[in-house]
């Protein structure tokens, strides 16, 4: 395979023990090009893949690629990457400033032209007032924004960014996913990992779902759409008659479960296609009321998220 | 590699001067200037009175000597080999910043040996003035020349460095490879050196003290039980062989130390 060809991050069988833990369980992905969004909630394998394919931590099983070269023990692969990590550490004697610029020296970068590249970088985080500023003294946001400088100061072509919109104020957080598909157009790749949905959302459609180490999905929010038809699927119908519509519901094989809410009743079928035709019908015969409103959870990212951790 | 070493030296050294540790550790050295005071206020007040030691007098040359053996070299150093030593990556790995260091185009072993000698120059900077205002408190009592034993004081702080520098790289290597260092560590330098070097044999040549001693210039006191033991405890090798021995010991423990950091996995507590 071509450098060129190669996805931003591969991996194989990639399986990561800690001890008698599982941290991450036989992983076979492709992430491409563009922002990938890695979305599972706290403990589900999300640090530990991050930390696979930034070569922080050694496969126990398995394979992982980055841009096309294997990353464990391999630290030249660092010029084209750059890590944003979710802890929140520092060197905190040190102005923002002095402590991006010395990070930049680590990439072979002589003083002057490091100083001019953390100098940027610290401008594009809205971080320049703040630049001579000891760390020690920063804001969480300011400090959420001074890691993502050092991530970004020598210009990497992958972009790692782990839970990056933690603790920034919503105008930061705007301004911090603006940048980010910035980034994307001007030919970044960046894998974002978050618990939050709605905001990953807000940067991609493409997204890798993870939970107890699996991916349990990959692709664009529209293709985990169709995964979920497999799984139990909510629906809201607020109706003149609710009672009567969870009477006739009640009959059919597909519906799991159903509860009443003020004016509506939702139900949990396990089939949606064969559900919505039968509602549809109804609502067109009238012999059952009016029906007001259809809604289904399922259309936003939470749901699909919620629907693939429970399943 | 020495490149990225000295780009690690530059991030790490205020850090380790400015740390936690080192201001402890600046006032345990602040206890031999305290004592050297005390001294040299005692024989000031009290002109006809003189030091001696198991009724030998001793000049404040030979006081010096004894106490750069006893509170520098076979206290001081090891300490401050041990303390530093273990914890290069360790303290970078409690602190969770290990990770940028670790996410550089630059070899885990560059960042070990980089913070190696950010450890050497910050523990000397501790260490040296200490030594320097003992010396000149100490040598002038009993009517000591400074002129005359600046060469030993000059061969003394190399004598230090040289301690630090095998220490260093010793426990470097204990904190890379093994469990628990800091205990092992301090197990090593307090209480397996002081006790084997004592006992005639091959054993002591498993300690950095054995090798240590034979720089050391200074005559230590003679008719009395400690001169005895002293002079037994001076059992040594040659100084080029002493010399020999602790750059092996640097060596090899500062190349193994880095090969155990580049294998190794350092998991950061969540």
């Amino acid at each position: 395979m071509s450098e060129e060809a190669a996805p931003v991050v591969g991996t194989s069988h990639l399986s990561k023990w800690y001890g008698q833990v599982i941290g991450l369980n036989d992983v076979t992905v492709t992430v491409s090009p563009g922002i990938t969004g890695l979305l599972g909630p706290n403990g589900a394998g999300k640090s530990t893949f991050l930390k696979l394919i930034t070569g922080q931590l050694k496969p126990s099983q398995g394979e992982v690629t980055v841009l096309g070269e294997h990353v464990w023990g391999n630290p030249g692969i660092y010029l084209r990457i750059g890590f944003c990590p979710e802890q929140d550490a520092f060197y905190t004697r040190m102005s923002g400033l002095e402590w991006v610029t010395a990070l930049v020296r680590l990439n072979g970068v002589n003083e002057q032209d490091a100083r001019t590249r953390a100098h940027r970088a610290l401008e594009t985080m809205d971080l320049l007032e703040a630049a001579n500023k000891k760390i020690g003294a920063y804001s969480k946001g300011m400090r959420q924004r001074v890691k993502m400088a050092q991530a970004l100061a020598h210009d990497p072509e992958l972009l790692i960014l782990d839970e990056p919109l933690t603790g920034l104020d919503p105008i930061a957080r705007r301004k911090t996913i603006r940048l980010i598909k910035e980034w994307a157009r001007a030919g970044k790749n960046i894998i974002v990992s978050s618990h939050i949905l709605h905001e990953v959302e807000a940067m991609t459609s493409n997204i890798l779902l993870i939970n107890q180490g699996r991916i349990l999905a990959e692709g664009n929010v529209h293709q985990i759409r169709d995964l979920i038809d497999e799984h139990p699927h909510t629906v809201s119908i607020r109706a003149d008659r609710p009672r009567a519509l969870a009477r006739e519901f009640l009959s059919a094989d597909d519906v799991l479960s159903l509860r009443f809410e003020e004016d509506a009743v939702v139900v949990q079928t396990a089939k949606p296609d064969l559900f919505y035709a039968r509602l549809t019908a109804l609502a067109a015969s009238g012999d059952l009321g009016a029906i007001h409103e259809v809604t289904s959870p399922d259309d936003n990212l939470q749901a699909v998220f919620q629907y693939l951790v429970k399943a | 590699m020495l490149a990225s070493s000295a780009r690690v030296f530059d991030l790490s050294f205020g850090q380790m001067l400015w740390s936690r540790r080192s201001i402890f550790l600046g006032l345990l050295l602040g206890g031999p200037v305290i004592l050297a005071t005390a001294l040299r206020v005692v024989t000031a007040a009290t002109p006809f009175w003189h030091l001696s030691i198991n009724g030998t007098r001793v000049n404040g040359a030979a006081l010096f000597g004894m106490m750069m053996w006893l509170l520098y070299i076979r206290f001081s150093v090891p300490v401050l080999g041990v303390f530093y030593g273990t914890a290069l990556i360790a303290d970078e790995v409690e602190d969770k910043t290990v990770t940028y260091l670790f996410t550089r185009p630059i070899r885990r072993g560059a960042v070990l040996i980089g913070k190696y000698l950010a450890y050497l120059a910050s523990t000397s900077l501790l260490l040296v003035p200490s030594v320097v205002v003992v010396y000149l408190l100490i040598v002038p009592v009993g009517g000591g020349s400074i002129g005359e034993t600046f060469p030993a004081l000059l061969t003394d702080l190399g004598v230090l460095v040289a301690g630090l520098m095998t220490y260093g790289a010793l426990f470097a290597w204990v904190g890379a490879r093994l469990r628990r260092p800091l205990v092992i560590g301090l197990v090593f330098a307090l209480g397996w050196e002081p006790a084997v070097v004592l006992f005639p044999g091959y054993l002591k040549r498993l300690t950095v003290a054995y090798y240590l001693q034979a720089l050391v210039p200074h005559a230590m006191p003679q008719d009395s039980s400690a001169g005895v033991l002293m002079q037994f405890f001076r059992e040594v090798p040659t100084i080029g062989a002493s010399l020999v021995a602790l750059a092996v010991i640097t060596v090899v423990s500062l190349w193994s130390a880095a090969r155990a950091t580049e294998n190794r996995e350092y998991v950061l507590d969540q």
